[in-house]
């Protein structure tokens, strides 16, 4: 079943630009979740739930300001 | 301090081939139960948020890279286990249900796109019935061309769902692997309404579609 998969991040206004930003979302908001494991730590400060909201909550508006025609550090895609 | 790290799981097969490193450039192992591999890595513990876009990045090369060859259920980055014992607990008290998606999904990609306003909110001087009204207007907007691009899919997606987030809308296609473009073209012969902008992106692994089991799976707990 091997495939080529051919990586398509179009649209919006700054065009490929966008890749960093959707990966963001995808590894932090989609996927399993480990519901009750969601103590994570950052910089040694323990956060749960809300703690995860707050980061989701940040690449949201990130996503918004790109959106909005903002510049964000440019990955090429692969 | 460490942590293990869980990446993605995929069905065994032959000839895959898989990453030698991930996150913070730590080693890729293998956990398997039954017909069902889970990657993982044990790395440094807690995470940095200086490192947080870079992390992210070596996250997803890693479950891309066995994505690009099969199937696979995603974890979250920043979902850890304390330690590997667990991680293989987890893995043999799910495996059952894991394989059953992974298996359902196996020809299968997720395409999205995002729609969403860029049409300038009403001004400070308009009343709150004119604002009520305008930002009706935009969601109705989006609503209806969400809907119209929903159509236009049906026939590449093996199942379209629309999800409202509080920016606009997002719809998950489930696209038979290699038609990656077929989503594309149904999309963009679609044209854009005035005050809307949309994003197509892919292919992703279908997380939108796994079962509820595998999305939300109950924890293991350790035993003490």
């Amino acid at each position: 079943m091997q495939a080529d998969l051919e990586p398509i991040t179009i649209g919006g206004s700054s065009g490929d630009e966008v890749s960093l930003l959707e990966i963001l979302d995808h590894v932090l908001n989609s996927g399993v979740v480990l519901h009750g494991s969601l103590v994570i730590s950052l910089a040694g400060v323990d956060l749960v739930y809300l703690g995860l909201n707050v980061i989701l909550t940040s690449v949201e508006t990130a996503l918004r300001n790109l959106e909005a025609g903002g510049v964000i550090e440019k990955r090429a895609s692969k | 301090m460490s942590r293990v790290l869980p990446y993605c799981a995929y069905l065994e097969r032959d000839g895959l081939t898989l990453p030698h490193s991930g996150v913070e450039k730590s080693p890729v192992a293998v956990v398997q139960s039954g017909s069902v591999r889970l990657l993982w890595s044990e790395i440094p513990w807690p995470f940095q948020p200086e490192h947080l876009q870079q992390n992210a990045v070596e996250f997803h090369d890693v479950v891309h890279h066995v994505f690009r060859q099969t199937a696979v259920i995603p974890f979250r980055l920043l979902s850890t286990f304390e330690d590997a014992g667990l991680l293989k607990r987890f893995v043999a008290e799910h495996q059952v249900a894991m394989a059953a998606d992974l298996d359902r999904l196996a020809s299968y990609v997720q395409m999205e796109s995002v729609i969403y306003t860029i049409a300038e909110r009403p001004g400070p001087a308009a009343s709150g019935t004119e604002y009520l009204r305008a930002r009706a207007q935009q969601a109705g907007t989006i609503r209806e061309h969400a809907e119209r691009l929903s159509a236009a899919v049906a026939d590449v997606g093996a199942e379209v769902r629309l999800r409202e987030n509080k920016n606009g809308i997002r719809l998950f296609a489930l696209v038979n692997r290699g038609a990656e473009h077929g989503f594309h073209d149904a999309i963009t012969g679609v044209a854009v309404p005035n005050g809307v902008s949309r994003r197509i992106s892919g292919p992703w692994p279908a997380a939108e579609f796994m079962s509820e089991e595998v999305k939300m799976p109950a924890l293991v707990t350790r035993n003490e």
